[in-house]
């Protein structure tokens, strides 16, 4: 964790709403895994007294450079679009803990929901590095919010859901995922509550429904890993990356909590943002 | 009523109390101090009065024309029983976890001290979520006490607190007098722990839920149970939510409190972006930052004409005009809450920045800067006449 200013190299609105903003932030980047975050101040500090978290979405260490991307939905996001290139801001970051992929893992099924593309857009890039297959189900309410293909690396097979069915299948993008959950040696989610809802309940039920085994489960010599460390999300086939408002974003508030599946509510920016999904308590209500 | 605390002059004479809150230096002046005050430039001067450096470093040593002529300034801060802070400038409860939290991103150990989060008797699992958001000016929070209970903050942060030069001061709350009581006891004697600061901004279940700190009778009982079990020094929080405070502060006063920190957050709600309920989980949150900070001036000027303890003043400081501002309505030190989210370097900036502002102004310590804007009285001060007229 290390506070650095950043300098925007470029800003544009992907789509209706949103942008893709990329920063040079060396040292923020040096070290950032996928599925960290960094957590934002904004200008004008008389009006917004809060700094925003944006998820790492990609991130170049050639160039120094990261990309955030974001909808516009209060003043605080609004001031983000009307920086132009060459101004600085100040990022504290990387922030939470990572997605960690099991290193048998071959076949990697990301599902991501709405902006929810930002949370698991790092994971294909380094998981593409490292030699595997990604399959990325996208689920958005019409055609005109898909995240655009054109921003994706080619070697991911992208499968698009709406709900309108203006594009792709006409429906949920948890519908998808049956069809790819025998595939898939591990698959990494993030969006809206409800779908990781839906898919930490299909990640429950996989193993009586698939007979397959859990990850790891030779591997850790029937040693269980320690609740929350990156082992047990290592041998977990379901990681989600977590969204909560935000005060401090280094663990100091307990602002950003969720349920655990036991003991205290964990903080998503601490313990997480990625959990892996039988960590989290998904009933509901308090 | 409140017997008013007398001092006792060198011929013997009592005379009332002077109504300046309490800043004692630190340490007998070890280091002289120069000052450049004539042609000649870093010439020892006596400074019999303020001579401690809060920054002093390395032996004694004679006075030398090459020394640097920059005059040191004393920022220390007696907060009463021992607690003496290197400068006056805390982090406030709630907003710096345990201290550990900000990692390398801040020099901890320059903090004149560090509130942790308000801790209670057995653990707490908080309040359901959302438990932040922005508001203009300031957010609002209800955390709920999220803690682990007060053994396990001892047994995981009282061994590194030890090891620090900075003092980190316990929040504490409870439900119940007994439980207040018995979270001290186990304070009681704990090496790395400087102080306790009561939140009494809690339901008192012993009284249908009113809060302590909105009841004189309860605020002073729960602060003389404490009083009674513990050594510590003992600084007592002020919630913003009455019609008069005064009454309050005098009774935490005379039921035994080293000094007070004012103020807690102001309650209120956000509505959710459907308009179908509130935002917070909990409805109701504490705001805090800028916005309150009008409020937490008005809440320390009052305290400052009724009681003799210090003050500690807390709400929106966010740059070193707030601070000088706390400081001139009568608080000696400060505590950097929300502003801390957006910036966490700001608390060991203004402690520089206010360093440097006595200077500019040729002073010795901020001792001058206190209490300015109060009104000037020949007398002991009456807790009549500062009412806010329309
Ligand atoms: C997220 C959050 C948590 C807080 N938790 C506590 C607490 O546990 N105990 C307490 O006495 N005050 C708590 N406070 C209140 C602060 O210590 C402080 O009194 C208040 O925020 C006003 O100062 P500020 O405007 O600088 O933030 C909390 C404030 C915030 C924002
Ligand atoms: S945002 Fe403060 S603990 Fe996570």
């Amino acid at each position: 964790m290390r506070l650095a200013g950043a300098e925007l190299v470029e800003s544009r609105e992907i789509l209706p709403g949103q942008w893709l903003q990329t920063y040079r932030a060396p040292d923020i980047i040096a070290g950032a895994r996928a599925g960290q975050f960094v957590h934002v101040r904004a200008g004008d500090y008389s009006g917004l007294v809060l700094r925003r978290p944006f998820s790492i979405n990609t991130m170049d260490l050639a160039t120094g450079t990261l990309t955030i991307h974001f909808r516009v939905i209060g003043r605080g996001t609004a001031w983000f679009t009307f920086l132009r290139p060459g101004d600085r801001i100040e990022m504290l970051g990387p922030l939470g803990r990572p997605f960690e992929v099991d290193p048998r893992s071959r076949h990697l099924l990301l599902i991501a929901g709405g902006l929810g593309m930002a949370g698991v857009r790092s994971l294909t890039d380094e998981a593409i590095r490292g030699g595997r297959q990604v399959t990325l189900l996208f689920g958005a309410a019409t055609a005109r919010d898909v995240y655009p293909s054109s921003l994706l690396p080619d070697e991911v097979e992208y499968v698009v859901a709406t709900d309108d069915g203006s594009m792709g299948h006409h429906g949920f993008v948890t519908e998808l995922v049956p069809e790819y959950e025998g595939w898939a040696d591990q698959a990494f989610a993030c969006g809206p509550l409800p779908m990781l809802r839906a898919l930490a309940r299909l990640a429950a039920t996989r193993r009586d429904r698939l007979g397959v085994a859990t990850l790891g489960r030779k591997r850790g010599g029937g040693r269980p890993a320690v609740a929350g460390s990156a082992a047990a999300r290592r041998k977990a086939f379901l990681q989600v990356s977590m969204e909560q408002n935000m005060g401090c974003a280094v663990g100091a508030c307990l602002g950003c909590v969720v349920k655990a599946a036991a003991g205290p509510p964990v903080r998503v920016c601490r313990e997480g943002p990625v959990f892996a999904a039988e960590e989290l308590d998904w009933a509901g209500g308090w | 009523m409140k017997a008013r605390r007398r001092v006792v002059t060198a011929s013997g004479a009592a005379v009332p109390a002077k109504r300046r809150p309490t800043v004692r230096r630190i340490k007998p002046a070890i280091v002289p101090v120069t000052r450049r005050d004539g042609p000649t430039g870093g010439q020892l001067t006596g400074h019999a009065a303020g001579a401690t450096s809060v920054r002093a470093t390395g032996p004694a040593e004679g006075p030398s024309p090459a020394a640097a002529p920059i005059h040191e300034v004393d920022l220390g801060v007696d907060l009463g029983r021992g607690l003496v802070l290197r400068n006056p400038v805390l982090v406030a409860s709630g907003t710096f976890g345990y201290g550990i939290e900000y990692g390398d991103v801040v020099d901890v150990q320059r903090l004149g001290a560090i509130c942790c989060k308000g801790t209670t008797l057995r653990a707490r699992s908080g309040n359901p979520t959302p438990r932040v958001t922005e508001t203009p000016g300031g957010m609002l929070n209800s955390i709920g006490l999220q803690n682990p209970g007060v053994d396990a903050v001892v047994e995981k942060y009282a061994s590194t607190w030890a090891g620090w030069q900075v003092p980190v001061i316990v929040n504490v709350a409870g439900e119940s007098i007994a439980d207040y009581v018995e979270v001290v006891r186990r304070l009681e004697g704990v090496p790395g722990i400087a102080g306790i600061e009561l939140n009494i901004s809690c339901p008192n279940v012993g009284k249908g839920g009113l809060q302590f700190a909105i009841d004189a009778e309860a605020a002073g009982a729960v602060t003389a149970a404490v009083r009674r079990a513990t050594d510590l020094p003992l600084l007592v929080k002020l919630s913003p939510n009455v019609a008069d405070v005064r009454p309050i502060a005098r009774a935490i006063e005379d039921a035994g409190a080293d000094a007070l920190t004012a103020i807690n957050t102001l309650s209120g709600i956000a509505v959710g972006p459907t308009r179908e309920r509130p935002l917070l989980g909990n409805v109701f949150g504490g705001l805090s930052g800028p916005a309150i900070k009008p409020v937490a001036l008005k809440v320390v000027y009052e305290v400052a004409q009724t009681v003799d303890i210090p003050i500690v003043g807390i709400g929106g400081v966010t740059e070193l005009a707030d601070v000088l501002d706390f400081l001139a309505v009568g608080a000696v030190a400060v505590q950097v809450g929300t502003a801390i989210f957006a910036d966490p370097t700001l608390p060991v900036r203004l402690i520089d920045e206010l360093g440097a502002e006595c200077r500019r102004r040729g002073l010795d310590s901020h001792r001058a800067l206190i209490g300015t804007a109060l009104p000037k009285r020949a007398t002991a001060t009456s807790a009549r006449g500062a009412e806010y007229r329309p």
